[in-house]
């Protein structure tokens, strides 16, 4: 289906407010144009030299005044509604836009930047609101009045109506080779703006990469290049608007104008005819009515034009396969995980892991080492349902977890991060996620027993205390003691540590270390290890080395084994001993 | 409110000629616009009274075809040269404007935030092009087109009906620029909660692995959808006053209108005017709207063009913080590096970044500074970089001091590879050869040979001309940081530095990275900064830094001796790292 006929179909869901709407503008019309008519009674019949008929011409104004507040009243409404319909018409494909991310595989949001995405929920339903808001009720007002003139038009004198006719094939031709130029230039100045804008962002972030390769010059031709062909494209839509548009319209209206005197001056020439001075007097109105909606037509092309852009995106979007979120939940488990031959690739036979098999029972620390690129993170997206095994089965207490909706399995699960991610809002509402479940009271229980007090009692409001975008305001250390609170809170069957990397001070190191060891109770916990202290007592050490366990035991099994872990272990001490 | 105007002199000198003539003929233009109604009405005299005879009836239809060629001429030249002087200086002042971005040091980017910066070369940019371009045109509009039409109505009509019709539109065009007020607020507050719901939705997708981890994906919708609401909402609020601007000019002008149309018919009976006077009275009652409004657009485009150029001005006549010594010595060879008791502080710091480093390296020689972090380290490079002003103390490079040289001569020397990679959105072998950008085939060859990136290359979509960046693929934080060192190396500079260059590569690629850098510059200056000490243990020398002082120093083994935080750092490392 088009885009235009998707948007279509949105706007049908709320065809209520839209139709009022449309009723509404055709009132407003149909009043507005009454009033040549009102203009031509008072010249016809009450305006002689000499005489004038106070009475009537009063009451005719009066009508005309009327009919004005009437037009004004019906207008005040018609963009209301049509306001109304637009917003909600947008709210709506906004929500399904955002209900539709959260259906989406992971992998979407791995192949693509965040602020791609982020754009197609904003910045793109924005432009389609301008269509609807913009673009399309003007259209709608502009065809109604013109189709209202002609009808008055008619009324008046068909002859000279039919002749006046000529103006539409005219502006049809006008508007489709207007749009077909003006569309590719304003494509080209929007693509290059938003190019220049882009490199100088850029620019400004990699300042001192720029300067210290010395690079200026270079930067600045390329940029100079690209504003020297907006600049010319920009030249080339100038010329193409003062050719055409305002003037042109100018042009016609004349034309019209000539027309009218022409045909009506041979009228007045024919013996016995008398010409009414009123209907002069409406036809001038009318024609001069006539163009002002036809510029407003012209005038929305190019956001036409954007809008549609912008809608193809986001319905390719809505495009993607998703898979419903289900609220289908079950008890807690147990937590026994085992592996069944399990193979996984991201892309098609380049697999990342190979026939993996191993078992963590209920209660047991399962750490997985590696270099990066051996698997370690897949582990994590499999057993998290991020993405799927290729071949194989993944089992919790005997169960294929592919059987049972993603959601379901999750529920039971929780995660530590890497890089832990905040959410601006509080640190109670980061620990909570403000799920109703989690009482304020467990949010303290979960931070005091992962000894998060010692860190966040210098945050003046405690809990309260406001967290920023990402949690910029707080230190790795805390921001790591959060997330493990949350997981904590969350009371997970299965927990997946993921350890982080960066440096943190060695007094903050204990005092996770000690969180981990508090988080591990009682429940499964996968950890991706990057520091051998906390993997010294892990129940198992599955070592892994490009998608395959190479090796698996108890660190002290690991060493006796002499094998990659144990080499690992030397190469450390080696690079030492070498230095 | 004008100043605006006198403050763009330079422009309007410059560009002279088009703005003679797009005023001049925009004004000719002005006059011209009154022609077509009179003549109608003249015409429509002569139907009514009939009056009309063929000969009569040409000479209308030739007028109005002179007016239609003339007119066309008129308005295509101007609006061309008035709108292209528009779309010059918007032009002008983007390179302006790239050019001093390019040429400012570090202070100036402390200073302003990005997105300050960017709203200049955007929104205040516009605003300056609109006040050269539709600013002069509701100037003229406003002023001189009003005045053709009223003494067009005046004296070919009537006075005094134009003074009785022409009353309410003023008190129209003052209401509007108040209602237009109120909607700029109720636009702001609007807009911000669209900005909310923005963050809210970049927060979402970036934190899309936690909220689907927690299942939280319900409770996600229910926010948003609650935003989206209220988007709506504060958007309506601006609708419903945005809805009154038609109905009211409606009026406005409908009251004009039975005016016109009551005291017009009173004029006619009393034979004081004609009927086809009535008419060119009501077109020109009509254009006269325009003008009208013309009079608030032309102080909204007036003032916002003024706070623009104001802002744009600001930052282009910003003053270089580090300028080049007037009489700059030349050297010929980087040998040595020295610091003399050198001590820096940031310009917006409130302490002392640096005290009392005294460091001397030969050239050939490797420096490893460690230390927590803001401890120092990169201040340290930057100090080389010449990107501030210098502190105290002596910093010379080749026994003379770095204040006497060019910054030029001195970046000439170094390749620098930065803590925070940034890449370009080009392809990665523009990328790299933005460190040397004649390189050849072979020298680029050996800087992804050194930088250990030949296995990632393979990987890669399309290999060398990979796209990265917002256009293309994303590489991995160890991706870029060796895609930058790729880059310095291919420089082959006489210094090389490296701030924390290898955090994101495995203790496997650094040791391998660090041991081409150790074989391929031999006789060449390198300076390392990092957190893993195993990629400093081959240094010359290595310096510990703590808030800015150095605390220890000395080789790996003396460090190791000296039982301090070096020792204890170096025995912590032992045990970690084993797999990442």
């Amino acid at each position: 289906m088009s885009t235009g006929k998707r948007l279509y179909h949105y706007a049908l869901f709320y065809k209520q407010p839209i139709i009022l709407g449309l009723i509404f503008l055709t009132i407003a019309v149909m009043a507005d144009l009454t009033g040549p008519f009102i203009a031509k009674r008072i010249i016809d019949e009450h305006i002689t030299a000499g005489s004038i008929d106070i009475k009537p011409i009063t009451m005719l104004l009066l009508l005309f005044f009327g009919l004005t507040i009437v037009t004004a009243i019906f207008r005040y409404f018609m963009f209301i509604y049509l306001q109304i319909g637009a917003n909600r018409v947008v709210q709506k494909l906004r929500n399904d836009v955002f209900q539709h991310i959260q259906t989406l595989p992971i992998q979407y949001f791995d192949n693509l930047p965040a602020g791609k995405v982020v754009a197609r929920v904003t910045n793109d339903t924005e432009a389609i609101r301008n269509l609807y808001v913009q673009v399309l009720s003007q259209f709608a007002t502009s065809i109604i009045s013109i189709i209202g003139v002609y009808v008055a038009l008619f009324i008046l004198n068909v002859k000279m109506a039919a002749m006046a006719l000529f103006v539409i094939p005219i502006v049809y031709v006008w508007m489709i080779g207007y749009r077909k130029y003006a569309s590719k230039y304003n494509h080209v100045v929007r693509t290059k703006i938003a190019d220049l804008n882009a490199m100088l962002n850029e620019s400004i972030q990699g300042i001192s990469i720029i300067q210290a390769f010395k690079r200026e010059k270079q930067m600045e031709r390329e940029f100079e290049e690209m504003n020297e062909e907006h600049y010319r494209y920009q030249k080339k839509l100038l010329i193409l608007d003062s050719a055409t548009s305002f003037n042109l319209v100018t042009v016609l209206r004349i034309i019209m104008f000539m027309l009218f005197i022409w045909y009506f001056g041979n009228q007045s020439m024919e013996p016995n005819t008398i010409i009414s001075a009123g209907m002069l007097y409406a036809f001038v109105d009318y024609t001069t009515r006539l163009f002002n909606p036809i510029t407003g037509i012209v005038n929305q092309f190019s956001q036409l034009e954007r809008s549609l852009v912008a809608g193809s995106r986001v319905f390719k979007l809505l495009d993607e396969q998703g898979e419903k979120v289900k609220d289908q939940r079950i008890d807690r488990y147990e937590g026994n995980v085992e592996f069944q031959n399990v193979s996984f690739a991201y892309k098609e036979n380049d697999y990342v892991l190979k026939n993996l098999n191993f078992v963590a029972n209920k209660g047991e620390t399962v750490a997985l080492v590696g270099h990066t690129g051996s698997g370690k993170s897949s582990i994590m997206n499999l057993l998290f349902r991020f993405y799927d095994p290729s071949k194989g089965k993944i089992l919790i207490d005997g169960t294929d977890i592919t059987t049972v909706p993603r959601q379901t399995i999750r529920d039971h699960m929780g995660i530590v991060l890497q890089d832990p991610y905040l959410f601006s809002g509080t640190i109670e509402s980061n620990v909570s996620l403000s799920d109703p479940s989690i009482s304020r009271e467990k949010v303290e229980a979960a931070l005091e027993a992962v000894g998060g007090e010692r860190v966040l009692k210098n945050l003046e409001k405690g809990l309260d205390e406001p967290v920023i975008e990402k949690g910029s305001t707080l230190s790795s250390g805390q921001r790591q003691l959060v997330s493990f609170a949350r997981a904590l809170a969350f009371d997970p069957a299965i927990l997946i540590l993921d350890e982080a990397t960066s440096n943190i001070d060695t007094e903050t190191e204990e005092i996770i270390q000690h969180a981990m060891d508090v988080l591990k109770k009682g429940r499964t916990t996968f950890i991706i290890a990057h520091r051998l202290s906390t993997i010294k007592n892990a129940d198992r050490i599955l070592v892994l080395d490009r998608g395959e366990i190479v090796e698996s035991g108890t660190h002290d099994e690991l060493l006796l084994l002499q094998g990659r872990y144990e080499q690992m272990y030397k190469l450390q001490a080696g690079v030492s001993q070498h230095a | 409110m004008f100043s605006v105007l006198f403050k763009l002199k330079w422009f309007f000198k410059d560009h002279w000629k088009r703005y003679t003539v797009a005023v001049g003929l925009l004004i000719i233009a002005s006059a011209f616009e009154v022609l077509p109604p009179w003549l109608v009405g003249q015409s429509i005299d002569l139907i009514t009274m009939g009056k009309m005879t063929p000969e009569l009836l040409m000479q209308y239809l030739v007028y109005f075809v002179g007016i239609i060629i003339i007119g066309y001429i008129l308005n295509f030249v101007w609006q061309y040269q008035l709108f292209g002087g528009s779309i010059s200086i918007e032009r002008i002042l983007r390179t302006k404007l790239n050019r001093k971005f390019l040429n400012m040091t570090p202070t100036f980017y402390e200073k302003n935030r990005t997105g300050d910066l960017m709203a200049r070369a955007t929104n205040d940019l516009n605003a300056v092009a609109t006040t050269a371009g539709f600013g002069i045109m509701t100037l003229v509009d406003s002023t001189m087109y009003m005045a053709a039409l009223i003494i067009a109505m005046g004296t070919i009509i009537s006075w005094k009906l134009t003074l009785v019709a022409i009353l309410p539109i003023p008190i129209l065009a003052f209401i509007m620029q108040y209602l237009g007020k109120i909607i700029h607020e109720k636009y702001m507050i609007a807009q911000d909660s669209f900005g909310d719901l923005n963050d809210r939705v970049l927060e979402s997708i970036a934190g899309v692995r936690v909220i689907r981890a927690y299942v939280q994906e319900r409770a996600d919708e229910k926010k948003f959808a609650d935003m989206s609401e209220e988007v709506y909402q504060k958007n309506m609020v601006v609708e419903r006053i945005d809805a009154l601007f038609g109905p009211i000019t409606k009026v406005g002008t409908g009251i004009s209108y039975v005016i016109a149309l009551g005291y017009g018919a009173y004029l006619v009976s009393r034979g004081e005017m004609t009927v086809g006077n009535l008419i060119t009275f009501n077109v020109y009652l009509g254009m006269a709207v325009w003008p009208m409004f013309a009079i608030g657009e032309l102080i909204n485009v007036m003032q916002r063009g003024n706070a623009s150029l104001d802002r744009v001005q600001e930052t282009l006549s910003y003053e270089q913080d580090v300028k080049d010594p007037t009489a700059p010595v030349q050297l010929k060879e980087a040998t040595s590096i020295g610091f003399e008791e050198v001590g820096f502080q940031y310009p917006l710091s409130q302490v002392k970044n640096l005290q009392n480093i005294r460091v001397n390296l030969q050239k050939g020689q490797t420096l490893g500074i460690v230390g927590k972090t803001g401890s120092g380290k990169t201040t340290f490079m930057k100090q080389l970089l010449k990107e501030y002003p210098i502190g105290t103390g002596q910093l010379t490079i080749g026994d003379i001091a770095i204040s006497e040289q060019t910054k030029d001569q001195v970046l000439e020397w170094i390749g620098y590879v930065p803590q925070d990679h940034v890449l370009f959105s080009r392809t990665i072998r523009q990328n790299i050869l933005f460190g040397k950008e004649d390189a050849t085939e072979e020298e680029l060859e050996e800087a992804i040979r050194l930088a250990h990136f030949q296995q990632d290359l393979m990987n890669l979509p399309m290999g060398l001309q990979t796209l990265v960046g917002e256009k293309g693929v994303s590489l991995s934080g160890g991706q870029k940081q060796r895609v930058s060192i790729a880059r310095a190396l291919i420089k082959n500079p006489e210094i090389l530095l490296l701030d924390d260059s290898l955090s994101a590569v495995d203790a496997k690629t650094e040791a391998k990275i660090i041991e081409n850098i150790q074989n391929e510059r031999s006789g060449k200056t390198t300076i390392i900064t990092t957190h893993r000490l195993s990629g400093i243990q081959h240094a010359d020398h290595i310096i510990v830094l703590d808030e800015g002082l150095m605390v220890e120093e000395g080789t790996h083994e003396e460090l190791l001796e000296q039982n301090g935080w070096y020792k204890e750092q170096f025995d912590r490392q032992q045990l970690e790292g084993v797999s990442s």
